[in-house]
């Protein structure tokens, strides 16, 4: 049943895509509810696929990989024979699900449902048009997520660029076009980049006498048993850092996001904040950790943690400074992919474990800020801190779940942020105290801009901008926001309080792989 | 045993139910009667923490939960021990509450956030017993973010007026401070003994050694936290804003419990401290300077919240400067962590009653609390005024009062001190401390003759206010001036009862002999008394001479009337640089980062336009290129021959 789940679940999105463009826009209000009706499908295949996840006992460093054989699926897609003395190569699609992609999946199909949600009246023009790329989107992101071959893998990270350059471009604000136009080129830049390292990395793995897998399994196996040369490794890793870097987005690659984050539909804001900016994270955990574990070591780690640390600081200054709550938010996120990196190139067990949850943290705390900033935006036409003031007693719902969500975002105990950021620290302080110690600094910085936003825009007297004799009036969260908004604070809370079921499943893997890097590192000291 | 441990488990978790039910029904159904669910399960949780007083094991009683966090070495359970240390403290907090909740009955009944109100009080209170009862740092980590959480729903509860938001962010931010510090330590912690579960750090830190550099490092890091949270200098500034929240909140946040966590803290670490004699000294040389500086604040500030505040601060100072007093003296440790101790639980009754009799005030006036504005009160808020009287001596430290009782421990402890290895510095802090004593009688006497004293003045706000408050506002007051007028005598160095009692909380070293000296408690009498006299003399007797001394010292007065100019000193060397900081760094990242991108993203456009002129459509000169560049080639050809 598994596999047919997981077939589902890649396709519902895309089903409801071509119902979309089948009803077209003239039957918006259908097209909306189909679409809806898709994501809810979705969300419920993903759900079956996490609720029935089964933790494997122990991973080795050898094969730190390996699908839950229940959602293991590969069916030949491209072979050619080279002729000759070897076997045929081999292009699968194979997917698979396993410890590091399966909060992923369940956080990607949670946040479309409210991307659908937030959408619902904002969205009036070519809605058909809008939803299909909505759902389409979908699809790609899951698909990276369950992609266990690594040309899979990279036609569905790619493809996610497509429907978000259209959806920032055409429903985007007054810089759409430039803002589309930049994130578009500079994350293609880079990926193109990723490409020739892991072709290059492809092929290093390719033994004597062996065919050319792009499993990736397979590529984990053959990295563990014999492992590329370490200058090779250094220029590899180079070569994915580039890409990787760009899409998480680490300093100085980061400019893109603000632009994108700014012009983009709430719902574009939310799935890049939420989803997109983890396929960079992702793609370091998946491919870069395990295949060129000692250049992660080697040059990963030092680099990681300077421009990571940079990242913090900067990020929560640069946040600090902004009167646009949507560029605050974006700029949060660089600080808060900042702990991510750090955790996740502290490489020992207790960083992974924390980055990895840090994603889904992120992908919580940033979704649902962009969704409460969009429904502020809805109501007053304007994101401007400085034209905003005491909304709290105006809106007291919405207030209160702000003051929720911005504690969630700076880590307070209790609520999600506090268990991956803290992990990440304690992980990193056990490789370089200094990196951990000044990303701690952040912490601070992080209360600093978020209650700032806090007293400037929801407390105090009320303070808003005039409204136009035909708007609507303004009122506290409608039943359609509060459905957008409560699942995710419930996982906030959750994992905040008993996070240990979301730990627990990733072990195994992050354990393999904490092994691989201390034994390809031990084999250097 | 095992009803013990169910009992104390119950402490927590009743407040946690009674939050969680007032936060989801109170708007909606409970409304006025929103305070039944608090004043229900605090009620019960102080009946179960006081039956279980005399049934915990010796070594403490640990109730095992679950396991929060199991990653790799990093290993955090949800468990809760309880010693004869946490027990008296969770008496003093579910003690302190239920009168809190019930006092807040009269005086926040007509407010519009009166669920709000309880429901943040009982988170309050769960996450603060929480905090006593981990036995792990990172529990404690959590809740001790949690209770400031708490404080800064409180501080912020009327957040429509700017000044509570700005407070409620200045306590958050301050506390994160702290919390920065404290967080260090825990990595240290971990890092160096590879675990968090604080039995086993205790009883593994003496393999480092008296004296060790990492343990001295892990103790600053652990004070840092509990300067944020108990408000010593100099992150101090944040306690007197924060009453800018309803005053059974202060009374109950920032005067009884949560700010004593940072006491509570060092206390329990002191199998850490006392491996650390330099930074016992240095948590006592705060201490010593906070209460001095604090006492000084408060003698001119004339809202009578914040004369209650820093004098909060100044108590707090003193508590630390007990713990710090048996600095390199582990003989000692003992009896000085218990002076700290019995002031803490001594402080809670008076400081407690001086609050919600000052919140009584503020009731009858109207929502006025500066002192300038009002006087007189004895005929019209008697009840209030004998209560606040009781208070009052029992802050200035006056016998038969409980101050008097834990004050004299306190200097006592001090005095013990100047025998030890910092015996200089001991007897120097001494002296601050008398001094404390004297500013302390005097600023306490101060307020009390201001606001109850003098001819009868009322401001305008009071109009027909002006009475005493209901049965509920009274009748706790009553409880907790009985309490200051009993528990210093019949606990206190008279009966030894307290000292025996938390004396056997787990991890305090053998107590050795001490040096007693009566001189200190008739000096301590002494300087109280003398206090509280010249307050009577400048504000009874010879109203005038305030007048006079503050033209002649203007600027002393001056400087104490500004808290010293410390907070202006903060934003001009903090606040505003961080904010330059903040500034430049977005005008770097639009112009220079996102500049060097889009001038890389240009490259290919300007090359573009530089090579185009190549392509100009005449034949002729693509005929001279290809001539050109076939010449080249036979150069180089025949170079290479040649070569």
């Amino acid at each position: 049943m598994g596999k047919v789940w997981l077939i589902l679940m890649l396709l519902t999105p895309l089903l409801g895509a071509a119902a979309a463009l089948y009803l077209g826009n003239a039957r918006g209000r259908l097209v909306r509810l189909v679409s809806l009706a898709a994501t809810l499908a979705t969300l419920a295949f993903a759900a079956l696929i996490v609720v029935n996840y089964e933790t494997p006992p122990l991973r080795t460093a050898g094969e730190p990989f390996a699908s839950d054989p229940d959602y293991a699926l590969q069916v030949p897609w491209l072979v050619y024979s080279q002729g000759g003395s070897t076997a045929a190569t081999t292009i699968n699609l194979q997917l698979g699900v396993d410890g590091l992609s399966i909060w992923l999946i369940g956080l990607t199909a949670l946040l479309m449902v409210p991307a659908v949600l937030i959408s619902w009246e904002s969205i009036s023009d070519r809605p058909a048009a809008y939803y299909a790329l909505l759902l389409a989107l979908e699809t790609a992101m899951l698909g990276v997520f369950c992609a266990y071959d690594v040309v899979l893998f990279y036609v569905f990270f790619e493809f996610t660029l497509l429907p978000l350059f259209f959806l920032i471009g055409l429903w985007g604000g007054p810089r759409k076009r430039f803002a589309a136009k930049k994130f578009f080129i500079y994350t293609l830049a880079g990926s193109i980049v990723s490409l020739v390292g892991l072709v290059g990395i492809i092929l290093s793995l390719q033994g004597p006498g062996q065919a050319v897998t792009f499993s990736l399994p397979e590529l984990a196996f053959r990295a563990g048993k014999n492992p590329i040369d370490a200058a090779l490794q250094t220029w590899l890793f180079l070569a994915l850092f580039v890409g990787l870097a760009i899409k998480v987005p680490l300093f100085p690659f980061h400019t893109w996001l603000p632009l994108a984050h700014v012009e983009a539909p709430t719902a574009g804001s939310v799935l890049l904040a939420g989803v997109l900016l983890k396929l960079g994270t992702y793609g370091f955990i998946r491919l870069a950790i395990p295949l060129l574990p000692l250049a992660s070591w080697q040059v990963g780690q030092p680099l990681v943690a300077v421009l990571a640390v940079i990242g913090i600081l900067y990020g929560s200054f640069c946040a600090l400074a902004q009167d646009d709550i949507k560029k605050l938010v974006a700029y949060s996120s660089v600080a808060h992919l900042g702990f991510c990196m750090l955790g996740l190139f502290a490489l020992n067990a207790e960083g992974m474990s924390g980055a990895m949850l840090q994603m889904v943290n992120h992908g919580l705390s940033t979704g649902l800020l962009f969704l409460l900033v969009g429904m502020v935006y809805e109501r007053y036409h304007t994101r401007m801190a400085s034209a905003l003031g005491g909304l709290a007693e105006r809106l007291p719902l919405l207030g209160f779940f702000m003051v929720v969500t911005c504690l969630s975002s700076v880590g307070l105990p209790g609520l999600n942020g506090f268990v991956g950021e803290t992990l990440c620290l304690f992980g990193m302080y056990k490789m370089h105290p200094a990196a951990a110690v000044w990303g701690a600094v952040g912490i601070v910085l992080g209360a600093w801009y978020l209650m700032t936003l806090l007293q400037r825009v929801f407390f105090g007297p009320v303070r808003e901008p005039e409204l136009h004799g035909d708007a609507a009036p303004i009122v506290d969260l409608t039943p359609r926001e509060l459905a957008a908004i409560v699942p995710l604070v419930v996982f906030c809370v959750w994992i905040g309080v008993y996070p240990r079921p979301f730990l627990d499943r990733m072990q195994p893997e992050i354990r393999a792989l904490a092994d691989r890097v201390a034994t390809a590192a031990g084999g250097e000291r | 045993m095992i009803r013990v441990n169910e009992n104390l488990v119950m402490v927590a978790v009743m407040p946690l139910l009674a939050a969680l039910i007032t936060a989801a029904l109170g708007k909606r159904w409970l409304r006025h009667h929103s305070h039944w669910p608090a004043l229900i399960a605090l009620g019960y949780a102080l009946i179960m923490a006081v039956s279980s007083l005399g049934r915990i094991p010796e070594g403490g009683a640990l109730a095992v939960g679950y396991d929060w966090v199991n990653v790799g070495g990093f290993q955090v359970g949800v468990h809760l021990f309880t010693d004869q240390l946490t027990a008296m403290m969770l008496c003093v907090v579910t003690f302190v509450a239920v009168l809190v909740a019930a006092f807040s009955v009269g005086y926040m009944h007509n407010d519009p956030g009166y669920p709000r109100f309880y429901a943040a009080l009982c988170l309050f209170v769960f996450c603060m017993v929480m905090l006593l009862m981990a036995r792990n740092f990172l529990l404690l980590y959590i809740f001790w973010e949690g209770v400031g959480l708490c404080s800064y729903l409180l501080i912020g509860f009327w957040f429509q007026k700017p000044a509570a938001a700005a407070a409620a962010r200045k306590a958050f931010l301050v506390n994160r401070i702290g919390d920065f510090g404290l967080l260090i330590g825990l990595f240290l912690i971990w890092t160096n003994f590879g675990t968090l579960d604080m039995g086993a750090v205790f009883s593994t830190a003496p393999a480092l050694g008296s004296g060790s550099g990492t343990l001295a490092a892990i103790c600053v890091c652990l004070f840092v936290g509990a300067m944020g949270k108990s408000a010593q200098f100099p992150l101090h500034v944040w306690l007197p804003d924060a009453m800018e929240g309803p005053t059974p909140a202060s009374a109950l946040i920032h005067a009884a419990t949560m700010v004593t966590a940072g006491v509570y803290l060092v206390a329990r670490a002191t199998p850490l401290f006392v491996l650390a004699p330099q930074v016992q000294a240095f948590v006592a040389c705060i201490g010593a300077f906070t209460a001095l500086l604090a006492a000084l604040i408060a003698l001119t500030q004339t809202d009578l919240k914040r004369v209650m505040a820093y004098s909060t601060v100044s108590q707090l100072g003193y508590m630390f400067l007990a713990l710090g007093s048996a600095a390199g003296n582990p003989e000692l440790a003992r009896f000085a962590v218990v002076a700290a101790m019995f002031h803490l639980f001594t402080h809670a009754f008076f400081k407690a009653l001086l609050f919600l009799a000052s919140g009584s005030v503020m009731h009858a006036m109207g929502g006025v609390i500066d002192m300038r504005q009002f006087g007189g009160l004895r005929h019209v808020l008697p009840w209030t005024h004998l209560t606040f009287a009781v208070g009052a001596l029992g802050l200035a430290g006056l016998p038969p009062l409980a101050g008097f009782f834990s004050k004299d421990e306190i200097l006592l402890a001090v005095a013990a001190g100047t025998h030890g290895p910092y015996g200089g510095l001991m007897a120097l802090l001494l002296a601050v401390g008398f001094f404390t004593a004297f500013l302390t009688a005097f600023y306490t006497g101060r307020a009390y003759f201001l606001t109850f004293w003098g001819a009868a003045r009322l401001p305008p706000e009071a109009a027909h206010h002006a009475h005493e408050g209901p049965r509920w506002m009274v009748v706790p007051l009553f409880i907790l001036a009985g309490g200051t007028a009993i528990v210093g005598w019949l606990l206190g160095p008279l009966t030894h009862a307290f000292e025996h009692y938390v004396g056997q909380a787990s991890g305090l070293p053998a107590a050795g002999e001490h040096a007693g000296g009566s001189w200190v408690m008739w000096a301590s009498i002494l300087v109280a008394g003398g206090g509280v006299a010249l307050a009577w003399a400048m504000y009874q007797w010879r109203p005038d001479l305030p007048g006079l001394l503050v033209d002649r010292f203007r600027q002393a007065w001056l400087a104490s009337l500004n808290k010293f100019y410390l907070d202006e000193l903060y934003v001009a060397a903090v606040v505003r640089p961080g904010e330059g900081l903040a500034q430049a760094a977005a005008q770097v990242d639009q112009h220079v980062v996102d500049g060097l991108v889009d001038a890389a993203g240009k490259a290919p456009l300007n090359a573009g336009r530089w090579l185009r002129p190549v392509q100009n459509g005449l034949v002729q000169f693509y005929a001279l290129g290809t001539l050109l560049g076939l010449a080249v080639f036979l150069v180089a050809l025949l170079m290479r021959m040649a070569g």
